[in-house]
């Protein structure tokens, strides 16, 4: 059941921070409200609470995509088909352009936003490995400060963030990859649309004469939550891409699964089905720069 | 209790009344409106929003009925304790079982469901109270300040233990969990095995399922004071709801008066729920004096409303060398959940077409169905056949691959052809029994035969993961080029039309025509959103000559039309298409007679209804029908009347399972063409080819649309959907975890009707709803197991069934976003 929940749609920033530093009520933003509203409908402990609902649809402050110092900077209420449709994003952020096409269904990327994908950090949420295999960082705003983090650092475990309590995440930034970088996106659902992640993998790579000269991996769904693979990451580095190697990677990445993750009722599907599949995506990359 | 002893009386012959095509009929060729695309009449106001649903109904001092249930799956009520909301203003009344003045236990076939259960809750879905007030989200906190004291009792959730001696009773006054058994003696079966040069013996397992109507179930009862009750539902069947109403608030059938608001999806599902609701809606407005709505969120819906019954399948059949089948032994157990329902009737067309579409010398089957506290099961779409196709076509394919024979030869020496003698030792005639025909349309049209063979040999070594070691050695991982298999299915199939034995089976139409041509159409079977309406429209255009836009149908309402029995069984078209039809020429019949005593003409025969006008044979233009109508008006000719149709004999012997069960049958054949990923288990749905011969295709667009849908929701059964429950309690109470599938899903559906000659029903037509979703499962179960050698017992196919041959269920009900 629905509570009574008071909203507010300040005007600017400013006013949004300043009703986020009044601490006598439980307050959340909302956004997309994907996530919130489904929350509040389904008594989740982690909206039920709340008793203000902060509107951030109309800050022009967290909206919109630009580039500016080979960085792109997308606004937290950034909507996933605004940033299907962007140009910049399309085209210098093609494994974020493939993670956002593979959200929910188109009704669900009209509403849902880049930065309540990851504020509400779901295991499953769909644009982490991507925006982490980017080398995202996000910028959060309270009355009192400022700050820029790595996203890898922001996010602390399931549903779990950095974000305090008079915090918004305002913009996130993304350095453009040089072009002899290459990567893809994975996702496995139960069915082809409107479907929660089993399994998601992203990986961006640059090859130098064969050998791996800069690599990045990352999952989402069959990890806690999306991460970033240091260990595999150092491990890859400076070999030289051929079939066996390319096994031996994947196989490593059930390894590094199972450290992070334990055993669980779905391992003894995902393990394997991962790194079938995270070999398989290396085998077409490594053959498209071929 | 008396009502219902009219649906408990079956498996008796029928008299013989029988609507029977003329030699006119049968040499009529040529259709104006039949067989042609007519848009639905209720189309765009649904597709615009302007169809008005159940909950779309307000009235002035409306009020609202929550329910009041315990997150338990077997507990004995102490009490239920009130006190601290008895001085709510919020709450209006308390509605208990107290407050029921008639039957306070119901059902469709056994009164085992009591309409408030204040003594036990047998399975979680179980209302024990109702909250009736102007607010419902008050009314819902109010629910929690009820103290209920209650036992909890032991928990039976596995339908094999049920009939254990020990085994807990689900109805202690029943005296067994068993709900029926349907036993089937035909033959010789140990001669039928010693005959046989092999045998196969399997089991097979099904799931349970949910309906997945868009609509949650909506109802309003409005009290009349001394003229009864009327409500206003979504309700599939009017009639069994005004039945079970009147019964529990003890009037008279006259005084309940059932409307049908627009239904949004059925497909089986609104009976049984809908008439509880509507008769503890119907209790409240009586107590308080007020209409009252109740509607259900998605999660109650699913929590109460039935579902397909899971079925445990154990199937030996003996064969000879050459492909004949000699003997099947089936043994079948159905889980009926805690309350009879429809059980017995589910289980008698399974073990009416257990054998599936062929001629088997020796036959031994029982079905049997039993309670347990598992959510309880009934009617839906399919309605006891999916689950033996999925064995028996399975097994077909089984019997194949073991004599080195192709999927196609194994159903063609051993299909259904005239004259054959089914496994109930019913002959088949009078109608054309078209098995291998849909079988040779729809291999001819995939090419079958070639690319079953291709794939069968194409397989690559599928991968056999080994969970002992969870991380890979190099031999695992597959080559990328190999990682898509193709592969090619099919499944055939037969089916009853309409009731058969399960009782009495007429229809009734009222059609009306007024003085200016224009015409009001109601039937006495209720339009669930196959678009009936529409079909039924066509029928009466058809006969008279008319455009179906003359004809305006009316809204169902038990007051105003005969009842015609429930509205299922793929049943409509051919019986309630039979009421109409009759109508039709009743009034064509009055119309012909004014006509030849006006014009002089020698004979009715030269009178021809086309285009709006009537004309002689001969071409010469006599009347349009609009100045027709005005005439018969005039002369004070009667252009009123009601149609009806009823079925010839069907007769059974329950004892050996062995009579006509069904005046004629309809065959289906479809192939399912697939893409597996080996890597994740993945079945991608390439194409699927659906031949069906429904008889006589009234709305070819109506009829395409049965397919689509029926396919899609047999896919979406072969692949996906599956109710999971953790001791009773279901873990997908909404559609974020029940996974149906989505147009993305789903490739070509390629219909393909071949309209076999039939002598019932309105001009031949008989019956599509349910046979284009009743095989579909099966059909891809059997490509998948063309693409990767690996056969499937346990539907759905889903990621972990197909990639590692079992399923796995996470162990909390709850999921993680909501901890």
């Amino acid at each position: 059941m629905m509570p009574l929940i008071e909203i507010l749609t300040p005007k600017n920033l400013n006013e949004v921070l300043s009703i986020l530093s009044n601490h006598d009520k439980v307050l959340k933003i909302i956004a997309g409200g994907t996530d919130v509203v489904t929350g509040l409908k389904q008594e989740s402990n982690r909206f039920i609470d709340a008793e203000i609902l902060i509107d951030i649809n109309h800050i022009a402050e967290v909206k919109g995509i630009e580039q500016r110092n080979g960085k792109i900077s997308i606004g937290a209420a950034t909507t996933f088909t605004e940033i299907y449709k962007n140009q910049i994003a399309s085209k210098e952020l093609p494994i974020l352009k493939k993670a956002v096409s593979t959200i929910g269904s188109l009704q669900i990327r009209n509403r849902a936003t880049i930065a309540g994908n990851f504020v509400n950090n779901a295991p499953c949420a769909d644009t982490v490995p991507a925006l982490l295999i980017y080398n995202a960082t996000i910028e959060i705003e309270s009355i009192n400060s400022k700050r820029e983090i790595s996203l890898q650092e922001f996010l602390q475990g399931p549903y779990k963030t950095q974000l305090k309590k008079d915090e918004i995440v305002t913009r996130i930034n993304i350095p453009v990859p040089p072009k002899t970088f290459v990567g893809d996106f994975y996702k496995l659902g139960r069915r082809q649309a409107v479907a929660i992640s089993r399994i998601t993998l992203a990986v961006l790579m640059e090859l130098k004469e064969n050998n791996i000269n800069e690599i990045r991996i990352a999952s989402g769904a069959a990890t806690p939550i999306g991460t970033r693979f240091p260990d595999l990451e150092k491990f890859a580095e400076g070999k030289v891409v051929n079939d066996n190697f390319l096994r031996s990677l994947a196989s490593k990445i059930g390894d590094e699964i199972i450290k992070l993750t334990g055993l669980r009722w779905s391992s003894e599907y995902k393990l394997p089905v991962v790194q079938q599949m995270f070999y398989q995506m290396l085998n077409r990359m490594t053959k498209r720069i071929k | 209790m008396k009502n219902l002893k009219i649906i408990n009386v079956r498996f008796f012959a029928q008299t013989s009344s029988v609507l029977r095509m003329t030699g006119r009929e049968l040499m009529k060729k040529k259709f104006s409106v039949v067989g042609t695309n007519v848009i639905r009449e209720d189309g765009f106001d649904k597709v615009t929003g302007r169809a008005k649903f159940a909950d779309d109904y307000k009235f002035d001092g409306m009020l609202h009925a929550v329910m009041l249930r315990i997150p338990e799956t077997h507990a004995k009520i102490n009490s239920i304790n009130y006190l601290e909301i008895e001085n709510d203003a919020s709450i209006i009344s308390i509605i208990t079982s107290a407050d029921i003045p008639g039957s306070k236990k119901v059902g469709m076939i056994k009164n085992d469901q009591p309409i408030f259960c204040d003594e036990v809750v047998v399975t979680p879905g179980d209302v024990l109270a109702m909250l009736v007030g102007e607010d419902v989200s008050r009314l819902r906190s109010a629910l929690s300040k009820i103290k209920i004291d209650f036992s909890p009792l032991p928990v039976l959730t596995d339908p094999k233990k049920s009939l254990e001696p020990d085994a807990i009773l689900i109805h202690p006054e029943l005296g067994s969990n068993l709900i029926i058994h349907h036993p089937l003696r035909k033959g010789n079966i140990e001669k039928g095995f010693d005959e046989s040069d092999q045998i196969i013996e399997q089991t097979y397992t099904t799931q349970l399922i949910e309906h997945a109507y868009i609509e949650p179930e909506a109802v309003i009862a409005i009290p009349l004071g001394v003229n009864g009750v009327k409500i206003i539902g979504s309700i599939q069947n009017p009639f069994s709801a005004r039945r079970i109403i009147a019964a529990v608030v003890n009037l008279p059938l006259d005084k309940v008066q059932v409307i049908q608001a627009q239904l949004g999806g059925s497909f089986g599902g609104k009976d049984d729920i809908m008439c509880i609701l509507s008769a503890r809606a119907a209790v409240a407005a009586i107590k308080v004096n007020r209409p009252v709505k109740i509607r259900y969120t998605r999660e109650e819906s699913i929590l109460e409303s039935y579902k397909r019954h899971p079925y445990i399948l154990n199937y030996k059949v003996g064969f000879t060398n050459s492909g004949k089948i000699k003997a099947m032994k089936i043994d079948i157990l159905a889980d009926g959940g805690a309350y009879c329902s429809m059980s017995p009737f589910v289980t008698w067309r399974s073990v009416v077409q257990a054998t599936g579409p062929y001629e088997v010398e020796n036959v031994h089957t029982d079905v049997r169905a039993v309670y347990t506290n598992n959510p309880y099961t009934g009617a839906m779409r399919g309605f006891g056949s999916p689950q033996p196709i999925f064995a028996n076509e399975s097994l077909m394919d089984e019997i194949a691959l073991k004599l080195g024979i192709t999927p196609y030869e194994v159903r063609k020496i051993n299909g259904l052809k005239a004259g054959s003698i089914t496994a109930t030792g019913q002959k088949l005639q009078n109608h054309d029994v078209n098995l291998l025909t849909v079988l040779n349309v729809a291999a001819k049209d995939t090419d079958f035969l070639n690319k079953w063979k291709k794939y069968k040999k194409d397989k690559s070594i599928v991968k056999k993961y080994d969970f002992t070691k969870s991380v890979f050695n190099d031999s695992q991982f597959i080559e990328p080029d190999q990682l898509i298999k193709k592969g090619i299915g099919l499944a055939v199939s037969y089916r009853g039309c309409s009731l058969g034995a399960e009782g009495i089976d007429a229809a009734a139409c009222y059609l009306s025509f007024q003085n200016d041509g224009t015409a009001y159409l109601l039937s006495g079977l209720a339009e669930n959103g196959q678009g009936l309406r529409t079909t039924f429209s066509i029928i009466v255009a058809e006969e008279l000559g008319i455009t179906t836009d003359n004809i305006f149908y009316l809204e169902t309402d038990t007051s105003r039309v005969p009842d015609s029995g429930p509205t299922v069984a793929s049943r409509a078209t051919l019986m309630g298409g039979g009421a109409v039809k009759n109508a039709a020429e009743i009034l064509r019949g009055r119309f012909e007679e004014l006509i030849q005593e006006e014009w002089k003409l020698k004979s009715e025969d030269e009178i021809v209804f086309r285009d709006n006008k009537i004309l002689t044979t001969d071409n010469r233009s006599l009347i349009t029908f609009k100045d027709l109508c005005k005439l018969a008006a005039s002369r004070g000719i009667n252009l009123s009347t009601i149609g009806w149709y009823k079925s010839p004999n069907v007769d059974w012997d329950e004892h050996t399972g062995q009579g006509d069960a069904y005046f004629t049958y309809v065959y289906g054949c479809q192939i399912a063409e697939v893409s597996v990923n080996l890597g994740t288990g993945e079945v991608y749905l390439d194409k699927i080819t659906a031949v069906h011969d429904p008889g006589t295709v009234i709305n070819k667009l109506g009829a395409e649309g049965q397919v689509y849908g029926g396919v899609t929701q047999g896919a979406g059964y072969g692949m996906l959907e599956e109710v999971t429950t953790e001791n009773g309690l279901i873990r997908e109470l909404n559609f974020d975890q029940y996974l149906i599938l989505t147009a993305k899903d789903i490739g070509e559906i390629k219909p393909i009707f071949v309209e076999g000659k039939e002598i019932y029903g309105p001009w031949g037509a008989k019956s599509l709803g349910e046979p284009t979703l009743e095989l579909t499962a099966a059909a891809i179960s059997n490509a998948v197991s063309n693409a990767t050698g690996n056969r499937f017992f346990n539907l759905p196919l889903n990621l972990e069934e197909v990639l590692l041959g079992k399923k796995l269920r996470p162990v909390e009900v709850k999921r993680g976003s909501l901890r």
